[in-house]
């Protein structure tokens, strides 16, 4: 069990010595929220890591050992708590924002699913998912980089932009999540057409740039950094000074604050959310769109850009340039709920109930505002919703910030 | 005290001898009434202990000094001005008395034994000051024998043993650390005759003088507690008769014996007062004939009717406040702990992955 | 030596030096882990980063008001036995007293009707808290052994310094003495069990606030 333990420093060693056992973190889930079962208690989701820690790695374990306080944790006790783990967390942290001992169990989770993950005990959907990618293509993209090459120039073509791929030095190099490949292909044409807007120098790289990540919640740390450095390497090699993350919440959480780390020294490039780009071309002018009027929409948070990322106010500062009616769904920005789907729990098929549970809360929210568009900057976030919007017959509509962004650019230049 | 040191007459009523005085019935039974209530007995009680007290004969008491100061003698005999009790004091029969005795010697000597004989199983034995019983109890030896083998012989044939004072009640400060005699109390000494424990440093004189008029009245000791002192005088603590308890109550404490508090006559807790764990009738009874007693002067009552109260720290520590951890203890608990949560978290780090940067992609 | 001597002195000291040596090496051993640097630029200053971490330690006191209709109950009845507690301690005299006497420090206290009052709510707030800990599933399903222990050995001086204010039974030399040995047990307890909360709180809070502001979160 040692994985499990691995790569605990003092913030992690505070957050498993301090439960108080208040209970308060319950009422923070959307999974115990919506179906009251104790055991969707957060803190409880990581109950063998704790084991484990205070058997291992506390400043009392040996006294934990010599009396079998904390016994080793068995094969068998992890698998039971696979569905737990894997299941029924988003990693949001939102229970990290009631904790009244500033317990950031999202981050143990994370944790906990290292030592599931080592333990071979990741459930079989995400293995797929990741097998899948490794083995059809030999690439952890699920594409080489040829079908990759062929998709841009592809997407370009079909929506008439330019697309800069492979090219030896560049500014800006835009990554994509596996989920737009497969699902949101426009995003793709959608940030071409805007970086080309804003004529600055930029390339797709065939050999960095896919930033999903499902390794981090999968809790595999080597696919994990193997992902990440190859991002890190191909904006190395063309001398990039900016990288932009994809809408996808977890990517950034990557990018943004562990990639560094995984490298060992500080990044020559800066790492921005696409939101945050756009925010920033809109302020400084180097965006121009045509804002609208009286669309009445509401914004969803990811809370790995909100919470987590502290990129909560370029959204809200792009949908006001775009002259959107924004109306904010109750405990909007850092309070938010997750779609349910965050975490990989979009990719476990059996979890589908309990994300369904999970979706009410976030469809009560959004009815409330009574906004006809919902948009987020997250396709993880946007094909859950969309996806509970079908099982719910949802009259919303769910959309894409970038790609409304894309396409409201004033044309007084050529794209 | 006694003026006269011929041996007194065993025969004379203590009425007859307040007659002598120019004490009438009234007065006696207006004593009695006294003693009653300062007995906490029911004062219907009063005319039968008058009555008792008028038909008493004298009663044979010897007192032994051993490790003792004098002190309290001296306290029982300046008690006051003259009054019934320092008759009564007068009417027994003191046969014995080292320091008041005029005979001294050989001739002293042989008046003990002959008191003893004379009154066999029905004196009163007192004892002031612990007895030493270390090294066979050569620390404290009367014409070359030692007082402990004198305290058991006098006990067996006595009637009942007064423990006159926290020496002898408890063995006092010879008992206090390191207590190189080995000091003990009457009750660790002697068992088969009843004892009454009358602590203090020094005991109150009224105390001693109600335990006498009880006995001399009823002909057998007051009702004791657990600790064997009379129940009337040390059933309650000076805490609970405190004049300054209403302070207590409100938490004002003064912190200082002259700050504002002090003079306003605030409580003595934090000043270290141990009226409240000390069983004494003093915030009741009072000294000097009811005049005053430690708490009412501005001090903190020390506790000198306690067990060991040499021995519990500081005067002046609260009892709140225990004896202090030194910082130095501290700072000594806090490197160990130090030292030991460093070893294991050393131990731990092993355990712990290797760092990413080790295991290249 | 009586029990009150006994509890006074050497028991205060050696559960004294157990509480400072355990609370020593709980700290050392959580905060002498393996400390891996952060390279990921930070959002905000060193400065703004140590704000952070202060706001956070305030802010988390009162939870956030989307919390409330779900929490209330709990965070009311736990408000009310940390500030019964709290005020108990740090105004009691006779605690104060105690403080002065081991460290030097003094401040005033108040009055005893008002500790005595506090003690009161105190105590009807932990036996609340132990029965909602009994009853609510969550609260059933995460307790274990540690909490019934610290609920007992702060529940105890609660008790026994109640008794004592009011001399209710019992003279106040053995409930002095049951008083003083109870917190002796709590002191001993503290370092090993969930009371070392009382500590690790502000080292939590402080953590968190600084990585949430180094990423620009809210704290
Ligand atoms: S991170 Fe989110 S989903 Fe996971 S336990 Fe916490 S609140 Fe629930
Ligand atoms: S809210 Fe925090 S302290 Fe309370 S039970 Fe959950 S993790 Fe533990």
């Amino acid at each position: 069990m040692r994985r499990f333990i691995a790569d605990i420093g003092p913030a992690a060693a505070l957050a498993m010595e301090s439960c108080v056992h208040c209970g308060r973190c319950a009422e923070a889930c959307q999974f115990y929220v919506q179906t009251n079962d104790p055991r969707y208690t957060p803190i409880h989701k990581i109950a063998p890591l704790k084991q484990a820690y205070e058997r291992e790695l506390g400043p009392f374990a040996f006294v934990y050992r010599l009396f079998g306080l904390a016994p080793q944790v068995t094969a068998k006790e992890l698998e039971s708590w696979q569905a737990l783990i894997y299941d029924s967390c988003n990693m949001c942290g939102r229970c990290s924002l009631i904790c009244p001992m500033a317990i950031d169990i999202a981050d143990l989770v994370e944790r906990a699913r290292h030592g599931l993950f080592e333990a071979g005990l990741v459930p079989a959907d995400y293995l797929g998912a990741l097998a899948e990618k490794e083995q059809a293509t030999g690439s952890p993209y699920g594409l080489t980089q040829a079908q990759f090459r062929d998709m841009l120039h592809d997407i370009g073509l079909k929506h008439g932009v330019v697309m800069h791929v492979d090219e030896a030095k560049a500014d800006i190099i835009p990554t994509v999540s596996s989920i737009d490949l497969k699902m949101f292909p426009a995003s793709m044409a959608a940030i071409a057409r805007i970086l080309n807007h804003m004529g600055v120098s930029w390339t797709f790289r065939t050999d960095g740039f896919d930033a999903d990540n499902a390794a981090l919640t999968a809790g595999d740390r080597a696919g994990q950094r193997k992902i990440t450095l190859g991002i890190i390497r191909a904006a190395l090699a063309c001398g990039a000074r900016t990288v932009v993350m994809p809408e996808c919440g977890h990517a950034f959480t990557e990018m943004r604050w562990e990639a560094a780390n995984s490298f060992g020294q500080a990044l020559p490039f800066r790492v921005v959310q696409i939101t945050e780009l756009l925010a920033e071309g809109l302020s400084d002018g180097r965006i121009r769109v045509n804002p609208g009027v009286g669309e009445r929409a509401t914004y969803h948070d990811a809370c790995q850009l909100s919470r987590r990322g502290g990129a909560s106010a370029a959204p809200r500062l792009i949908l006001r340039a775009l002259g959107v009616d924004l109306r904010e769904m109750g405990d909007a920005g850092d309070a938010n709920w997750c779609c349910g789907g965050g975490g990989g729990v979009a990719l476990v098929k059996r979890a589908q109930p309990l994300r369904d549970l999970a979706f009410q809360i976030k469809r009560r929210q959004v009815e409330a505002t009574g906004a006809g568009t919902v948009y987020t900057s997250c396709s993880g976030c946007r094909q859950t919703l969309e996806h509970g919007g079908k099982t719910a017959n949802w009259t919303s509509t769910v959309a894409s910030l970038l790609e409304r962004v894309a396409d409201t650019l004033a044309h007084n230049q050529k794209d | 005290m006694p003026e006269d040191h011929r041996m007194p007459d065993h025969t004379e009523t203590l009425g007859a001898a307040l007659v002598r005085h120019g004490i009438g019935r009234r007065d006696l039974l207006r004593f009695a009434l006294a003693m009653t209530a300062s007995l906490a007995l029911p004062p219907g009680i009063a005319p039968v202990m008058a009555e008792n007290l008028a038909r008493a004969k004298r009663r044979s008491v010897i007192w032994l000094s051993i490790q003792d100061c004098t002190g309290c003698l001296e306290a029982l005999l300046q008690s006051s001005s003259p009054t019934l009790e320092s008759i009564i004091f007068d009417f027994i029969s003191l046969d014995y008395q080292e320091t008041l005795m005029a005979a001294a010697g050989s001739t002293a000597d042989r008046m003990l034994w002959d008191a003893v004989a004379a009154n066999k199983g029905e004196y009163l034995l007192a004892i002031d000051g612990s007895i030493p019983v270390k090294d066979g109890g050569v620390y404290a030896l009367t014409g070359g024998r030692s007082t402990v083998g004198i305290v058991e012989a006098l006990a067996a044939d006595a009637k009942a043993v007064l423990a006159i004072g926290t020496c002898a009640a408890y063995g006092g400060i010879p008992k206090a650390y390191p207590n190189p005699t080995g000091a003990v109390g009457v009750e660790d000494l002697i068992s088969g005759t009843p004892i009454v424990n009358i602590p203090g440093c020094p005991p109150m004189p009224d105390v001693l003088s109600g335990i006498l008029v009880y006995f001399i009245s009823f002909g057998r000791l007051p009702a004791l507690d657990e600790r064997k002192r009379p129940l009337a005088y040390y059933g309650t603590t000076i805490h609970d008769r405190c004049y300054r308890r209403s302070f207590y109550d409100r938490g004002q404490f003064a912190q200082s014996f002259d700050d504002d508090g002090a003079r306003q006559g605030w409580c003595l807790f934090e000043l270290g007062c141990k009226g409240p764990i000390t069983h004494n009738a003093c915030a009741s009874l009072k000294w000097g004939g009811g005049t005053s007693f430690p708490i009412e002067s501005g001090h903190g009552c020390l506790g000198c009717a306690e067990p060991n109260f040499w021995d519990a720290g500081s005067f002046y520590t609260s009892l709140a406040g225990g004896s202090p951890t030194g910082w130095q203890n501290a700072s000594m608990a806090a490197a160990v702990g130090l030292a030991g949560g460093a070893a294991a978290a050393l131990l731990a780090r092993d355990k712990a992955d290797p760092d990413p940067e080790e295991t290249p992609p | 030596m009586t029990l009150l001597e006994f509890a006074r002195g050497p028991a205060l000291q050696a559960s004294a030096l157990i509480m400072i040596a355990g609370m020593a090496w709980r700290m050392a051993g959580i905060l002498l882990l393996r400390r891996r640097p952060q390279y990921a630029a930070s959002r905000h200053s060193l400065a703004r980063r140590m704000g952070g971490g202060a706001s956070l330690i305030l802010s988390r006191f009162i939870p956030r008001r989307t919390f409330w209709p779900r929490i209330a109950v709990g965070v009311m009845l736990s408000a009310v036995f940390h500030l019964g507690l709290a005020l108990v301690f740090f105004g009691g005299a006779p605690h104060i007293l105690l403080v002065h006497q081991a460290t030097g420090l003094i401040w005033p206290n108040l009055p005893k009707g008002l500790i005595v009052m506090a003690s009161g709510l105190t105590l009807a707030a932990m036996i609340a808290l132990i029965v909602r800990r009994r009853l609510h599933p969550v609260l059933r399903l995460l307790s274990t052994a540690d909490d019934y222990v610290s609920w007992l050995l702060v529940f105890l001086p609660v008790l026994t310094g109640i008794l004592l204010s009011g001399e209710a039974i019992g003279d106040y030399g053995s409930l002095l003495t049951l008083h003083i040995l109870s917190v002796e047990a709590l002191m001993i307890w503290l370092p090993f069990g969930k009371l070392m909360h009382s500590v690790l709180v502000f080292a939590g809070r402080w953590t968190m606030g600084v990585t949430f502001a180094r990423k620009g979160a809210a704290t």
